[in-house]
């Protein structure tokens, strides 16, 4: 990650130790702490997270699961700089999200969101909606298009990159969404019910993707979802209830 | 995963602000030629009017170039520059200002010859002036100074007239005979006629007075030290030197000058409105867009750029037919019956800033508004969107 704004310093070796899943380095340093994380909407009166305590360590791929409300997505939400905590601590990183100056440039290089509806611009070609991404981001831009292709190709959609989104599949299309998340190469994943609209096979290839993503680049992946099946496939499940996680179901 | 690879494709060129622009602009054609005409018929009107009015002014200013002066003295704060009045002591004042080289009294009409001329230029002067004036005769002989049926004309008048010496010319109340032709120089000056003085204030039951006088000052001195020398011992009378102070002598042209920045400025206010009013519908239905922008970690002032670069190049191309309207509207004014001969078009490059600003400040104005509000949706509420 790059320098934080206004985050403390990475945790030392000495809080780290490692544990196998499926053939990664996963550590349980933690890439995501919060502490008594609190958000409350309608003014005071709708807790919708009400003291979240959480730990989510390097390359891990945890699935956070609930019944509808109980503040999956407003977790994700604060975890991705869109909305900001009432109350508690939240370090992504060396991010102290509660201090953050730049909440632009956090969401442009060290989180990639995936959304339910993957929320690609129909007017722009596969290529310019994961370019679009990079857009602000250091680096030269002549590079932008090369890499682009090479996400693409990564999701096995180089072949459609001049296509608009409207000519894809729901299953292209969240790859395209995967592959615009992945375009600054974020540390971490976030992902609101990226399956939610999918058919089986296509929620097999994105799941199979996370997984490859987790492995090949070691990205912390944390997957909002409704299905228990496909939290099935993640290092670990937290499950939520009542903006709170559910320390029952472990 | 990621990164550029060996073998990868050629890329296209990488996709920019500006192509998205364009394309933003190009995916909604409706919107944007709706945006286009409003800010092409804000500029047409500013262009036009300016136009009009430059041309206007120039003719009404055009008169002051026919003395090739260094500057014309003028009474003060009349209508028109044509009913100013300066009698015999007040040219005589001007004459005993010190630093003159020559000051030449005369006395300016306009007459309806035919519906080619409808604000023909008479000029009286004394013959003995002429040669003060810049005048020179080119055909025939100069008019007596105390004849009441002779006249010279402008080579160019008497080009356009049909007319040569010896001919019958029906001007200032009676049947003239051309004397000779003449020359000053200057155009608008070689498209009127010449009468002796005393004749063409009899036909103005003006005896005496002249319009304005034509100065020039001996050389190495100050211009501006004898006009201001001139204009503080005579306060009632103002001196021009150019064009553009021409509503120093003539009200008219202030009014009309003030006319045009009034218009323009409400041209502009409409316009910004019809803009802004256009961009705020577009700002909802993008709504979701500038959510996942955001989300996505564009900066606020990167999404503003977004939608007012949109509205700049669209503004861009509206100004650009604005202008090209107003070369039609103005060449159909300039054939109408009433105003053939009166107007002349004067596209001066004032005119096209004025147009060019004017659609710019309509596209800041009117979209910096919905630029900010896009830039300020919370991303959470606007993926949200419906």
């Amino acid at each position: 990650m790059s320098d934080g704004s206004g985050g403390d310093a990475p945790m030392s070796d000495a809080d780290v130790s490692t544990r196998p899943t499926g053939g990664a380095r996963v550590t349980t340093r933690p890439m995501i702490e919060t502490r008594d994380l609190v958000k409350v909407y309608a003014d005071g009166k709708v807790r919708a997270l009400d003291g979240v305590d959480l730990d989510i360590g390097t390359g891990e791929f945890v699935a956070v699961t609930g019944p509808s409300g109980c503040g999956k997505s407003t977790l994700l939400g604060l975890l991705a700089a869109l909305d900001v905590a009432d109350a508690g601590t939240l370090r992504v990183g060396s991010y102290d999200l509660a201090r953050l100056r730049d909440a632009d440039r956090y969401r442009r290089q060290e989180v990639g969101l995936v959304f339910q509806l993957h929320n690609l611009l129909p007017r722009l070609s596969v290529l310019e909606n994961v370019e679009i991404a990079m857009m602000g981001s250091d680096g030269p831009r002549s590079d932008r298009g090369p890499h682009a292709r090479a996400l693409l190709d990564d999701v096995g959609l180089a072949d459609l990159a001049d296509r608009r989104p409207p000519q894809l599949s729901g299953g292209e299309r969240q790859r395209v969404a995967v592959a615009r998340a992945l375009a600054n190469e974020p540390p971490v994943l976030l992902a609101d019910e990226p399956t939610g609209s999918l058919d089986s096979r296509s929620v097999e290839t994105v799941l199979g993707l996370f997984d490859r993503l987790r492995a090949d680049r070691g990205v912390t992946i944390v997957l909002v979802t409704h299905d228990q099946a496909v939290a099935a496939t993640a290092d670990r499940i937290v499950h939520m209830l009542d903006g709170r996680v559910d320390v029952a179901r472990p | 995963m990621g990164g550029p690879r060996p073998g990868a494709p050629p890329t296209d060129g990488p996709v920019t602000l500006f192509s998205l622009t364009v394309g933003n602009i190009w995916a909604k054609k409706g919107r944007s030629t709706g945006i286009a005409f409003a800010v092409a018929l804000a500029v047409m009107t500013v262009v036009t009017l300016s136009v009009v009015s430059s041309g206007l002014e120039n003719a009404a200013a055009a008169v002051l170039t026919i003395g090739k002066a260094d500057f014309t003295v003028a009474q003060k704060g009349v209508d028109d520059i044509l009913f100013s009045s300066l009698d015999d002591r007040e040219v005589a004042a001007v004459r005993d200002t010190p630093g003159l080289r020559s000051a030449v009294g005369v006395l300016v009409e306009t007459e309806r010859i035919n519906a080619a001329n409808p604000l023909f230029i008479e000029v009286g002067v004394q013959p003995q002036d002429l040669e003060a004036l810049g005048v020179r005769v080119v055909a025939g002989r100069a008019f007596r100074a105390d004849a009441s049926d002779e006249v010279m004309l402008g080579w160019r008048a008497a080009r356009d007239l049909g007319l040569k010496v010896g001919d019958r010319f029906h001007a200032n109340g009676t049947t003239n005979t051309v004397v000779g032709l003449y020359s000053t120089g200057v155009s608008f000056g070689d498209l009127g006629a010449m009468f002796p003085l005393p004749a063409v204030q009899a036909y103005n039951r003006v005896p005496g007075s002249v319009t304005m006088v034509f100065v020039k000052v001996v050389p190495g001195q100050s211009v501006a030290r004898v006009r201001a020398d001139l204009e503080s011992a005579h306060p009632e009378m103002t001196t021009i030197r150019t064009a553009s102070e021409f509503g120093r002598a003539e009200r008219n042209i202030v009014f009309l000058k003030a006319a045009v920045t009034g218009s323009t400025i409400l041209a502009l206010l409409i316009g910004a409105v019809i803009v802004g009013n256009t961009m705020l519908l577009s700002l909802f239905e993008r709504t979701r867009e500038f959510g996942l922008l955001r989300a996505i970690g564009w900066a606020r002032g990167r999404v503003v750029t977004l939608v007012v670069s949109e509205s700049l190049l669209l503004a861009l191309v509206g100004s650009a037919l604005g202008v090209a309207a107003s070369f039609v509207v103005v060449s159909g004014l300039e054939a109408l019956p009433q105003l053939r001969g009166v107007l002349h078009a004067s596209f001066t490059a004032g005119a096209f800033w004025r147009g060019l600003l004017v659609g710019m400040g309509m596209a800041v104005l009117g979209s910096l508004y919905p630029a900010v509000r896009a830039a300020s949706l919370t991303p959470v509420r606007a993926l949200s969107h419906e």
